[in-house]
């Protein structure tokens, strides 16, 4: 029953953050003043009239409060209104829609394998620690953290898809059917996801190997590992049962951090890859200052990684039951 | 005369003796951080760095956004001893554009990380030492930024503010500010932690009783105790800050008259096919400067850190 009343809690803790949220990306989108007047001024011949006919078409003619109303009047209806300028102004959600997949399979993909290989090496790292393997991780892991990982993909596919040839160094398929892999459209992506993937595992595997390393170490100082040590435990059931399961506790709360950073890297890791998730989607929709666009897509990576943070926090609460009772 | 003189000076250097024998904060962390090579190592690719944008004029050989491949017929040729790191497709000389791009990164780096530690550490003092409601707002404020896609709104204000401004106004210093205005949060919580945790020792409790006044409590007693927590900050702030910058002109959002190495990389990743040289080495000199202030920045808090003290 605890863990319901938590999870609620934490829910409406969300709520004034929210809001808060929106408001900046608000402003952000305003703070320039009228955005007819910036999309069109590089169009010197657009008539004054013509301008305001635009102003009334998109409601902009409206006070500021106003159209902020309205935009969430519209969020609840779980409308983000129209794109001022890609494909002939589709809905926002649809355009969301269309690209979130391809963002959400690239960055939960690389978020769990780096997961998957950086917990045991942090660990293994932990456990000899100022060994020589230590040494070689951890300054592994320190250059990978300085490492932008749009430089680590510009080396990727210069490397693995120029040079060797072995991937294809961008898009999320091949242009032609007949260049599938074995005919097939999964195999396809699949093979296209292979650099972004491993670039960006990489990239986030970094930080998540210190993390574990450091808090291993940490817990491993605690009496009671020694008390399980002098009581006769083999190495395995001290690490693995006794110092894990604390040890972990910092490294899930960082990963709801982790993903909503990984979220909003996404324009980043998009460009380079030439990937068509929503990061290029955002990326395109700013240099074309398409306010709905742009606002949308902050929306939906807030949302997410709100999303994500509740998810930690609840995961948080089951592993460590001290944190429930607060 | 003379005699009065002999004893002035001897005076003098017992006095000095004296000084030299009680040792300060500031000496142990210089000796223990002396001992450490990689936050040594940390210090002198910075040093490099700074070094290279002092005398960028002296070092390169062409003058900034010079072409000389251009006039000779060889764009983007690779790296020769005419140009060391190559010519681009327009024919800039790659290793001049990198010696320049130095000082774009390095104003970027220190002017957002002093504004992001001014605002971090205002916020993480007056939060953590008033507490109460005040504490209570401005922690749900930095909550908001720390959850805020940074890199998105950030990319929007500049593509706004570079869209409105005349041509002239902008350029790296709105990318410094805005890369400060926001990534003060995380470190403005952490701040906030060690002051809370300065202000339940005794000594603090001493200087109350003693009567003094909150704001030389605030001044004297804790900033002075949580100053090594915001040095080591700030080091890893300009390392972030450089980073940030180098991904914002990468896509292309920067400050299009400066020379940044993130921009070289933007333009190298239209054709890493024909010119490897392009991205490699403006790249590899972000990752340099990056881990010579993340290498000084651990190194610091190794040395500074009275509880690291064995």
């Amino acid at each position: 029953m605890s863990i319901i009343r938590y999870i609620i809690r934490r829910l409406i803790y969300l709520i004034p953050l929210f809001f808060g949220i929106l408001i900046i990306v608000f402003v952000a989108s305003r703070v320039a003043g009228d955005p007819v007047q910036l999309m069109t001024v590089q169009n010197p011949r657009i008539t004054a009239e013509a301008k305001q006919n635009l102003r009334e078409y998109y409601g902009l003619d409206q006070p500021l409060y106003y159209q902020f109303f309205i935009f969430l009047a519209q969020l609840f209806q779980g409308n983000l209104g129209n794109s001022y300028s890609l494909r002939g102004g589709t809905a926002v959600t649809t355009l969301i829609g269309d690209y979130a997949w391809l963002t959400f399979e690239l960055q939960l993909s690389a978020l769990f394998l780096s997961l998957l290989i950086a917990i045991p090496i942090g660990i293994l790292s932990a456990k000899k620690q100022y060994s020589k393997l230590d040494m070689s991780v951890t300054t592994t892991s320190l250059i990978g953290t300085c490492i932008p990982v749009f430089y680590m993909g510009i080396i990727a596919i210069i490397i693995f898809g120029y040079f060797l040839g072995w991937f294809p160094a961008g898009g999320a398929h091949s242009i032609l059917a007949e260049r599938y892999p074995f005919g097939s459209y999964i195999i396809d992506e699949l093979w296209h996801m292979v650099l972004p993937t491993a670039v960006l595992t990489f990239a986030t595997l970094a930080p998540v190997v210190l993390l574990v390393r450091s808090s291993m170490l940490e817990v491993l100082r605690q009496d009671y590992i020694l008390a399980a040590r002098a009581s006769g435990l083999s190495e395995r059931t001290v690490i693995y049962k006794h110092a894990l399961r604390n040890a972990l506790i910092p490294v899930v709360t960082y990963i709801g951090l982790y993903f909503g950073s990984m979220l909003a890297g996404a324009p980043i890791t998009e460009t380079i890859f030439n990937w068509p998730g929503v990061g290029r989607l955002f990326v395109e929709a700013t240099t074309k200052l398409d306010f709905p666009v742009i606002m949308g897509v902050t929306f939906f990576i807030t949302i997410m990684t709100l999303i994500a943070n509740l998810i930690t926090d609840i995961t948080y609460g089951y592993i460590d039951p001290r944190i429930r009772l607060e | 005369m003379k005699r009065k003189k002999s004893t002035k000076s001897e005076l003098y250097n017992r006095n000095e003796k004296k000084r030299s024998k009680g040792v300060s904060q500031w000496n142990i962390a210089w000796r223990r951080f002396k001992k450490n090579k990689a936050a040594l190592a940390g210090a002198l690719i910075i040093g490099f760095v700074l070094f290279l944008a002092a005398f960028d004029a002296l070092i390169a050989p062409y003058p900034p956004n010079d072409l000389p491949g251009f006039y000779q017929g060889e764009t983007r040729v690779p790296p020769s001893t005419k140009y060391l790191f190559g010519t681009d497709y327009v024919g800039h000389d790659v290793f001049s554009q990198v010696v320049y791009g130095a000082r774009s990164a390095l104003y970027v780096g220190f002017g957002a990380a002093a504004l992001a530690m001014s605002l971090a550490v205002l916020v993480g003092l007056v939060s953590g030492y008033y507490g109460g409601l005040v504490d209570n707002i401005l922690m749900r404020i930095t909550e908001i930024f720390l959850v805020i896609p940074f890199l998105l709104i950030l990319l929007v204000f500049l593509k706004v503010i570079t869209a409105v401004a005349p041509s002239g106004v902008g350029g790296l210093s709105i990318v410094a500010i805005m890369i400060g205005l926001f990534s003060w949060a995380p470190n403005a919580r952490i701040i906030r932690g060690e002051v809370l945790r300065v202000k339940e020792s005794e000594f603090i409790e001493a200087s109350k009783s003693l009567g003094a006044s909150k704001r030389r409590i605030l001044f004297r007693h804790i900033f002075p105790n949580v100053l090594h927590t915001i040095i080591v900050l700030t080091t890893l702030m300009i390392a972030t800050a450089i980073l940030v910058e180098a991904a914002v002109s990468f896509l292309g959002f920067g400050d299009a008259n400066a020379i940044t190495w993130g921009q070289q990389l933007q333009k190298a990743n239209e054709a890493v096919k024909e010119a490897w040289w392009e991205g490699v080495f403006p790249g590899l000199f972000i990752t340099l400067l990056v881990l010579g202030f993340s290498l000084l920045g651990n190194g610091l808090r190794d040395a500074l850190d009275p509880r690291l003290r064995e």
